[in-house]
């Protein structure tokens, strides 16, 4: 104790003496109340007596200074005031160590991201946050209002603003820990809703639509985490609260996956990558189950601070669940475990109409395609013919290739057009123009996934006109020279240009090259990708999966039965579906395998697995803070050493006087 | 004996049985040569001779002496003169205190001197303060009345309309004879007792004062924050019960018991400080012996 400002809550004198003034003046008149109610004495016992006579001789003397005499001699009164004198101490909220709590609104953010699952502290990092939240909620001024908001990859808001305290640590209670990464963003534009409004227009005359109210904004997180960019705190006054120690130990599976091996289509290898996020060399014992059934284990030692990968030769395994444990004895346990999923292989069938290209057939028929597509072959005469329409009408094809034709109407199943426009709406084609120059793929689509245009020339291509729904994924000076687009439940795909082969001659003659499409490692690639993309790549079926929180896009193969989703807790889900058969599912936040179900029948499996270094690195800073926009939060010292509450040992110790007066009273006992 | 009273126990009877009322004042004036002996029925006691004269009961004709003198000669006895004993009650309502109360403490100390008296055949009275009020109080006289007096001690209630000195007053208009009074009261009385006591001093009377207290005014044994009340005159005493106020009170009732004390003696009144709880006869053959009441 330093000095009385700090034996006193001098926050709680100062906002007092402020805005409750007229509540002090009370108390303070009680006292010289209770000395007057002694004096006025309003319940004297009565008792009968023979004779009053001699009493009222024996008083008369000792009236002169009997109001002193009282006073000193009222054993009762004394304790009156001591325990008064107690409660208003009490009252007084003294404390040892002071804490800066200013302001009166309160924004708690609970980081609720896997690595707050850490056991470093506490049960948990993020049962201390919940414990320190509710303090600090404990510490709050009666009319202060609060509001929780716990965040992980998306910001939950568990309490909106309200001066009800209990209600305030109700929410922190419900607070469950989650097994997704760490976005401070969204939590913070939440947060910043009503401290930082915004104008309704542009408009200059127009008023703010809503006073900007300050706010303290309480943040109890590990701060694992990158930086936030893009934000500004505005009147949003943070204070951050690291939990978690700088030397908390783990080790996690950082990826896990199952591929088919190299050399024979039918042998599965499984890898897993542990890192070592700790300071201390540990060995790790790990268990592959299938289905449940230990089929490998291994022993690695891994490094501190280093990744070790390990390779499990699965041979031939039935379609199941693999997992993948750790024995690792660190202080994160989500991460020690892993899940793949081995789904029956399955070939697309594909169907190509063409009077004759070599390379589309050649890139069909390597091994890696044969492994993933059935491919018929037919001329254009077959779409004039009885087959082809109850082909087109029933649905069994995953994908039909028109090459250089095109079909009187669209058929039940994904198309992909080459050199020929579909006859749906939307789709046109502008005149040929030479030499397109290629300069923008959208590389993020799947189709286009690990193509490389650098190295394509073309000698002729088409612009195109593409459905409203649709997207360009291959642009040009010319214009858009391959496009998607939607239609119902499939989609297709249009290129705009041959798939021919060019010789170029030079000056002399002679030849100097070959210009086209196929020339370029990119077109197997896109082949590949788009017996995938439409067919169901049995190697993307295998993979590790999926994070926690992301979504997933299930495919219905029967859009008439309803799709649902068993979670690794045993619920069911039912994600909403769309026309085209396709539903979008994001209640992927546990880890573990999720079943999907059309009716009674299981469709597929995926796992969803932690896979994130920066949840696993559970080191926090020696020195935490967090980067806000342009403002470095630094983490709040010496929480731990919070203030030393002494109302209640005063209060309590006023029981104890209130006990003594009740039993001097009753004992009659006097001095 | 038939018949009991918790008045007077059968032992106190048998000791009373043996003692005598003695008063001063009448014997010294009254009795020829230095006879301080009690009286012992009309025909013992010899007084002296006288010649007969005609008409003169022959039954007191002195034989002896006319067979010796051949003179008649009338043997005179004493003449039979009682005492006068008023035994003096005060029946105020604050005499019905303590345990046992006051007034019946009063009443047992009555009823033993009365007996006393009427076993040697005194006239025995026993009044209360208020007797005009109540009615005239019948004289007793002889053993055998023992048990109508000690019911009509017993008939005696508390709660009286006059003050003590009135009530004193208007006893010795009824009663001018000499005798011994016995006055038994608490002396409580707001209008004062010594107007009361000059007047029974002015009777030329044999005066006992009995003060009676009960041990709860001698020693109060009361706590906390009180409101007195006088339970004659409904005065209200306010008062916070302290060490220092006890020991006031006692100074106040001692200086009260003295002043009382003095102003009897002066006048030739006996005084006697009761506590109603010493036992009855410790008082009769204890402290009224040795005041000189009995014997």
């Amino acid at each position: 104790m330093n000095s009385i400002s700090d034996f006193i809550n001098p926050v709680r004198w100062a906002s007092s003496l402020g805005t409750n003034g007229l509540f002090w003046a009370a108390l303070a008149a009680v006292p010289p109340l209770i000395v007057l109610l002694y004096f006025l004495k309003l319940k004297r016992t009565p008792l009968e007596v023979p004779s009053t006579y001699l009493w009222h001789k024996s008083i008369e003397d000792l009236h002169v200074n009997s109001i002193w005499q009282r006073l000193r001699k009222n054993l009762l009164l004394l304790l009156q005031l001591l325990l008064l004198l107690l409660v208003l101490l009490a009252l007084l909220r003294p404390s040892w160590k002071a804490r800066q709590l200013t302001g009166d609104r309160f924004i708690f953010l609970i980081d609720n991201s896997a690595s707050m699952q850490a056991t470093d502290v506490g049960p948990s990092r993020l049962e201390e946050a919940k414990r320190r939240a509710a303090e600090r909620i404990g510490d709050m001024d009666s009319g202060d209002v609060g509001m929780v908001i716990s965040f992980a990859d998306r910001a939950r808001v568990e309490q909106m603003f309200t001066d009800d305290h209990g209600r305030l640590q109700r929410s922190i209670e419900g607070i469950q820990p989650t097994s997704r990464p760490t976005s401070l963003l969204e939590a913070l534009k939440v947060a910043s809703g009503l401290a930082n409004p915004g104008r309704s227009s542009q408009d200059v005359t127009d008023f703010q639509v809503a006073e900007a109210l300050p706010a303290t904004l309480v943040i109890y997180s590990d701060g694992r985490f990158d930086k936030v960019a893009g934000f500004s705190l505005g009147n949003l006054e943070p204070v951050f609260v690291a939990i978690g120690d700088s030397e908390a130990r783990n080790v996690g599976i950082v990826a896990f996956n199952v591929r088919r091996s190299e050399t024979s289509a039918d042998q599965l290898q499984a890898f897993a990558r542990l890192e070592n996020f700790g300071a201390e060399d540990v060995e790790v014992d790990l268990k592959l189950f299938l289905d449940d059934h230990m089929i490998d284990a291994d022993r690695l030692a891994v490094t501190a601070s280093a990744t070790r990968g390990v390779v499990f030769d699965l041979g031939v395994v039935e379609p199941g669940v693999l997992r993948l444990e750790a024995a690792t004895g660190d202080h994160l346990s989500a991460d020690d475990k892993a899940y793949a999923v081995v789904n029956p292989p399955r070939q697309a069938n594909v169907l190509l109409i063409t009077a004759g290209n070599e390379f589309l057939e050649f890139a069909l028929q390597t091994d890696s395609s044969r492994a993933m597509a059935l491919v018929d072959v037919k001329t254009p005469e077959f779409l004039d013919g009885k087959q082809y329409a109850a082909i087109a009408a029933g649905g069994g094809l995953d994908l039909i290739i028109y090459d250089n034709c095109a079909p009187k109407e669209m058929p039940q199943a994904n198309t992909l057009f080459v050199g020929s426009m579909p006859p749906a709406e939307g789709w046109s084609a502008e005149e040929g123009t030479p030499f397109p120059q290629i300069f923008d793929v959208e590389a993020e689509h799947p189709l286009m996934e690990w193509t490389d245009f650098g190295d394509v020339k073309l000698a002729e291509g088409t612009a195109l006109k593409i459905p409203a729904a649709g997207s360009p994924l291959i642009d040009s000076d010319a214009g858009p020279l391959l496009g998607v687009a939607p239609r119902e439940r499939f989609e297709d795909v249009v290129i705009g240009f041959s798939l021919a082969v060019w010789r170029v001659g030079n000056e002399q003659g002679g030849l100097k090259g070959y210009i086209g499409w196929p020339m370029s490692q990119s077109f197997p690639v896109f082949v590949r990708n788009m017996l995938g993309y439409f067919g169901g790549d049995p190697s993307q079926a295998e993979t590790g999966g999926f994070r926690p929180g992301s979504p997933v896009v299930l495919d219905n193969p029967s859009p008439k039965t309803e799709l649902s989703v068993r979670l690794p807790n045993g619920k069911t889900e039912r994600p909403r579906q769309t026309a085209s058969g396709k539903s979008s599912f994001t209640e992927t936040g546990d880890l573990g395998v999720y079943e999907v179900r059309s009716g009674k029948e299981t469709v597929s499996r995926f796992a969803v697995n932690l896979f994130d270094a920066a949840e696993s690195d559970i080191r926090t800073d020696a020195a935490p803070s967090l980067d806000i926009g342009y403002v470095e939060v630094v983490a709040q010292e010496g929480w731990e050493a919070a203030r030393q509450e002494t109302w209640k040992w005063l209060l309590g110790l006023g029981l104890v006087v209130l006990l003594v007066e009740w039993y001097i009273y009753n004992r009659r006992v006097s001095l | 004996m038939p018949k009991t009273s918790n008045l007077l126990s059968p032992e106190l009877l048998a000791r009373l049985e043996k003692m005598e009322l003695i008063s001063r004042k009448i014997f010294r004036g009254r009795m020829k040569g230095e006879r301080r002996s009690p009286r012992r029925g009309q025909s013992v006691e010899f007084a002296d001779f006288r010649n007969y004269v005609a008409g003169d009961d022959l039954r007191f004709v002195d034989w002896n002496t006319y067979a010796r003198l051949e003179k008649l000669f009338l043997k005179l006895f004493l003449e039979e003169e009682d005492l006068h004993f008023y035994a003096l009650i005060d029946a105020s309502l604050s005499m019905d205190f303590g345990e046992p109360t006051k007034l019946q403490y009063a009443g047992q100390l009555a009823a033993a001197l009365g007996f006393i008296g009427l076993i040697r055949s005194d006239r025995v009275r026993i009044e209360t303060l208020d007797q005009q009020d109540r009615g005239h109080a019948p004289v007793f006289r002889g053993r055998q009345n023992l048990w109508r007096m000690l019911e009509h001690v017993e008939q005696i209630e508390p709660g009286q309309t006059v003050t003590l000195t009135e009530g004193i007053k208007n006893f010795c208009m009824r009663n001018s004879g000499k005798g011994i009074v016995v006055l038994i009261s608490d002396l409580m009385d707001k209008g004062g007792y010594e107007d009361a006591l000059k007047y029974l001093s002015a009777q030329q009377m044999d005066v006992y004062v009995v003060h009676v207290l009960s041990a709860e005014e001698l020693d109060p044994d009361i706590q906390g924050d009180l409101r007195l009340v006088d339970c004659e005159d409904g005065d209200v005493a306010e008062i916070s019960v302290s060490p220092a106020l006890v020991r006031r009170y006692k100074q106040t009732l001692a200086a009260f018991v003295d002043s009382a004390r003095d102003f009897c003696t002066r006048r030739g009144m006996v005084y006697l400080l009761a506590r109603n709880e010493v036992p009855i006869d410790e008082l009769v053959t204890g402290f009224l012996r040795t005041r000189g009441l009995v014997r």
